[in-house]
């Protein structure tokens, strides 16, 4: 882990993983990147609205073997509401998102689009546009289209793989298959993005350090 | 049939709706419902844009859409303002679960904080409850009146089958409500998505003993929903309400109160009767017998002939007695039997045929009868016996009394007995209060299935084995 200081404020931030190279500091709000040994502010996000996730930084818990711990979030709106990334570093430094959006919580990981075997996904990157209820196939798995639609950039924190700040637009298409797999697209300035991994429950995670929320009992493996 | 949808007798409260009136964005006034403590707080709070009532947001991050509990009004919260998107001005309903009750179902506590009334084109209406936990999301409550079912949301889909039914999670699910359309009636509280009064969707819902799972679709998405059938007890011990009101059609997915039972029973009854079996053949049967055969003219005369002496040791036992006449055919040999015990003199009759007819007609070869019969004598006493027989053979050709061929009966005495007659009687006693409750088994899955869209009846189709 790096240790900084804010480039605006002055307040110290941290730098886990060379592959992050953004951070929101927590306490100016600023979009700070770091370009070869130089930290820049690249803008500001707003500060987070309010909400009762039962996930916080510093929540870990394993995924297909690996410890995980929660470093970052960032949240995204569109017109029928909005949802969570978190952003999840893996004990051998890799790292995903743990999506969280109407209560149901599904785990993915970055797979690089020029290696995906499937049509649909190549010609999205190249600027198609998928349709609700389409079919498609990805690595041989069939998924089927739930959701395709912009979405905004609310607000962010902690560490991220880019610097994100209120208002940065994305296109973001959910798929699912029959098994609980899961996988995303995203479109956006820099490019295309495939992210692939399945749905699971928050228990599934063996979560540790979740967020204590008055008036409700957290489950026993929670604390 | 379909069952009597259970009565409204709620006022409905709908008057003018100004759906069409774009209201303003209101002054936010959105603010988090502050704790002492570590704890992140549970809630955030603003006015009614309406009403000004205080509306509590309880899963605040997730809900976008409210319905204001004091007047009504439904409210677009998903962006930091609050946007009015049907006014409305009557009194609510009050609700079964109150908005903001809590209740600890199958080990986890739910807070109740969206209720949707919903019906088939407003026939058959059913209360859902939108229940929240921020550790466990989102779950459903349903009721018709006759039952509560929770319910939750699938991130699987469910497989089709050949059977035109579904399996999730490795149990089958056969087709109950063909695909129909549901609206929604009446709203209150809290949603994770936009809600809207007479907002419709397609169903369609498959069943299991004590399992449903529900298709639905609208214009944005599919959803299945997989719902468990929850005892009346557990709705009172969560939320303190009576238990619903017994009554009417069983619920598709009602487990039958009998099938259990009667497989029991069943199995009880099938141990009994093979020890039935068992010991009718372990201590039935015959033995020591003696034979006599007794060569008959066929032309009606009568002959005698003695067999003994047959020494009877328990003090009551049975005795079979059996005649062949092996060859014989369109004749009949008639026998008297008198078993007499030597020093007393007590004399038990019986009488027999033996008989056997064929012969060729219209319809091509026939015969009837069969070259041998038996008698048998229960509760004899112990004694020394001896059996009189009385044996006279007749023959009948193309229409009259034909010359005899002769025939040669052999008549065999042996101690013991197997009775037949009270075997199956003993049989069916035994079977008889299995098969009423295998009966009441059927007759409650017919109900259940009489409301269904693919009609049942017709079988008894569970493939679960228990």
């Amino acid at each position: 882990m790096q240790s900084e200081n804010c480039p605006n404020c002055g307040a110290e931030i941290f730098f886990r993983s060379p592959a992050l190279p953004a951070v929101i500091c927590d306490y100016c709000n600023s979009t700070v990147k770091r370009i070869g040994k130089a930290l820049e502010k690249i803008g500001e996000v707003a500060a987070l609205p309010f909400d009762v996730s039962p996930i916080q930084r510093g929540t870990a818990g394993t995924y297909d073997g690996l410890n995980f711990e929660v470093i970052g979030r960032i949240r995204l709106g569109y017109d029928q509401g909005s949802w969570n990334d978190w952003l999840c570093l893996f004990s051998d430094m890799s790292h995903g998102w743990l999506s969280e959006s109407d209560g149901q919580f599904q785990m993915v990981v970055e797979a690089p689009i020029d290696q995906v075997a499937g049509d649909a996904v190549q010609q999205w990157a190249a600027g198609g546009d998928p349709e609700v209820g389409e079919r498609v196939e990805i690595n041989g798995e069939s998924f089927v289209v739930t959701e395709a639609r912009w979405a905004k950039c609310i607000a962010a924190e902690g560490e991220l793989p880019f610097a994100a700040t209120t208002g940065w637009d994305v296109f973001n298409v959910d798929m699912r298959n029959a098994d609980g797999f899961a996988a995303n697209f995203e479109r956006e300035e820099d490019g295309p993005g495939l992210y692939v991994g399945r749905y699971l429950t928050l228990d599934e995670l063996s979560p540790r350090n979740l967020r204590p929320i008055h008036g409700w009992a957290m489950p026993d493996y929670g604390a | 049939m379909v069952p009597d949808p259970p009565e409204d007798d709620r006022p409905n409260p709908w008057g003018r709706s100004d759906e069409a009136e774009v209201a303003p964005a209101a002054p936010t006034d959105r603010h988090v419902v502050t704790v002492a403590g570590d704890d992140a707080p549970a809630a955030e709070q603003f006015n009614c844009p309406n009403c000004g009532g205080t509306i509590e947001v309880k899963a605040a991050g997730y809900t976008v859409s409210i319905a204001c509990q004091y007047c009504g009004s439904v409210l677009d919260i998903s962006n930091a303002d609050v946007r009015i998107v049907a006014r409305y001005e009557e009194e609510v309903r009050k609700l079964e679960l109150p908005l903001g009750s809590r209740g600890t179902l199958r080990g986890i506590e739910w807070e109740v904080i969206g209720y949707l009334r919903r019906s088939e084109n407003a026939a058959y209406p059913w209360d859902e409850y939108l229940l929240f936990n921020p550790y466990h999301g989102y779950r459903f409550l349903d009721t018709d009146g006759r039952g509560w079912s929770l319910g939750r949301q699938l991130t699987v889909a469910p497989q089709s089958l050949a059977m035109a039914g579904f399996t999730v999670e490795g149990e089958f699910y056969e087709p109950f409500y063909a695909q129909t359309r549901a609206q929604v009636d009446y709203v209150l509280g809290e949603f994770y998505w936009q809600v809207a009064v007479g907002e419709e969707a397609l169903t369609a819902d498959y069943v299991r003993p004590g399992k449903m799972l529900s298709w639905e679709s609208n214009a944005r998405e599919v959803e299945w929903t997989l719902s468990e059938l929850l005892e009346p007890n557990e709705m009172t011990d969560a939320f303190g309400i009576d238990p619903p009101r017994g009554g009417g059609l069983p619920l598709p997915h009602q487990p039958s109160p009998y099938r259990e039972k009667a497989g029991k029973m069943l199995k009880l009854a099938l141990v009994a009767a093979a020890a039935i079996i068992l010991v009718t053949f372990l201590f039935g049967g015959t033995s020591d017998p003696q034979t006599t055969t007794i060569r008959l003219a066929t032309n009606g005369v009568e002959q005698e002939a003695k067999i003994g002496p047959i020494e009877l040791t328990r003090p009551r036992q049975a005795v079979t007695v059996s005649a062949r006449a092996p060859g014989i055919d369109n004749a009949w040999v008639d026998l008297a039997y008198l078993l007499v015990e030597r020093n007393s003199g007590i004399v038990y009759e019986a009488s027999n045929v033996v008989e056997h007819y064929s012969g060729y007609d219209g319809e091509g070869n026939w015969s009837e009868g069969s070259d041998g019969s038996s008698s048998k004598f229960s509760m004899v006493p112990a004694g020394t016996y001896d059996l009189m027989v009385e044996a006279a053979g007749s023959q009948w050709l193309e229409g009259q009394y034909a010359p005899s061929n002769g025939a040669d009966v052999e008549v065999t005495i042996a101690k013991g007995a197997t009775f037949f007659s009270n075997l199956i009687f003993a049989l069916l006693l035994v079977m008889a209060p299995a098969l009423w409750v295998w009966f009441k088994h059927l007759n409650f899955e017919s109900r259940r299935k009489s409301d269904s869209d693919f009609g049942g009846g017709d079988d008894d189709d569970d493939d679960d084995d228990d």
